[in-house]
């Protein structure tokens, strides 16, 4: 598993779409037990009620990584989540969630090398604009020898 | 205190922390409203049949947890980036702690870089994370 051979291969092909409904009763249950109390997040009498910015980040599309990549068996663990906020995403939005691995690298420990693999899931609204980039990070170790 | 302006923020300010509610029914209407109803999630002696220590707040939880801490200190702030590390698990009717420091700022895109963790009672970290916080 070489992480040039991957990047040559995989990087920055979709590998998944998914359509998501933003249902305004889950934005208020998401911002509320993150201990939001601004009311554009929780009130949906709010004139600017809208998803708080990390809301995306529980959209998941049908695959993680592509089909056919190469992880020797081993199943990557989530190693954590960044979230780039474009736009404000409104009650009863329409999103499509595009998936692509955006960056491959290596790095190496005592305890042998570790390949990360960013997903990022780009989220269009209905305009096609871009509403919202969440990178996933995961994480396959190896052991010295392998 | 709660920050207004650019201006208000200076090097070093710790965000007022808070104490989250991890408990279970609350972690359950999250998972109920994030459409992550699993039970390493919401039930213990699931998470266990699981091979856990028991249930875990969701990463996607503590990172929003983060972002409210944010909203708290700067109500009227833009998150323009939070990137955040699932270091150890979070777990469910644990009590956490979580906190930010600013660790730097720029004056040309008014924007403050926010250094955030999330720690339990023996503190240690279980999450930790950065954010780009964009000021009026």
């Amino acid at each position: 598993m070489e992480v040039e051979d991957l990047k040559e291969k995989f990087l920055k092909l979709n590998f998944d779409e998914a359509e998501f409904h933003v249902d305004g009763d889950d934005m208020v249950g998401f911002a509320l037990a993150c201990g939001e109390t601004a009311a554009r997040y929780t009130d949906p009498a709010d004139p600017d009620f809208h998803a708080t910015p990390t809301f995306p980040a529980r959209f998941h599309g049908r695959r993680m990584l592509p089909r056919d990549i190469p992880l020797g068996g081993k199943i990557p663990l989530d190693a954590g989540k960044a979230v780039m906020p474009q736009k404000k995403i409104r009650p009863g939005t329409k999103l499509v969630g595009r998936s692509h691995l955006h960056d491959i690298y290596e790095k190496t420990g005592r305890s042998g090398r570790m390949i990360f693999l960013v997903s990022r899931m780009e989220l269009f609204d209905e305009a096609e604009d871009l509403a919202c980039i969440v990178d996933s990070r995961m994480v396959v170790r190896e052991r010295p020898g392998e | 205190m709660t920050i207004a302006r650019f201006e208000d923020v200076e090097f070093g300010d710790d965000l007022p922390t808070f104490d989250p509610d991890t408990g279970m029914e609350n972690v359950r209407r999250f998972a109920k409203a994030a459409q992550m109803m699993a039970a390493r999630f919401t039930d213990h002696e699931g998470a266990k049949k699981e091979g856990l220590a028991g249930a875990m707040v969701p990463g996607v939880m503590s990172q929003a947890i983060l972002a409210a801490m944010i909203h708290r200190w700067a109500p009227d702030a833009d998150l323009v980036k939070i990137d955040t590390i699932f270091r150890a698990p979070v777990m469910v009717d644990e009590r956490h702690h979580v906190n930010g420091v600013v660790t730097d700022l720029n004056e040309d895109e008014r924007t403050a870089e926010v250094d955030l963790t999330v720690t339990n009672d023996a503190g240690e970290t279980r999450v930790l994370g950065t954010a780009t916080v964009k000021l009026p």
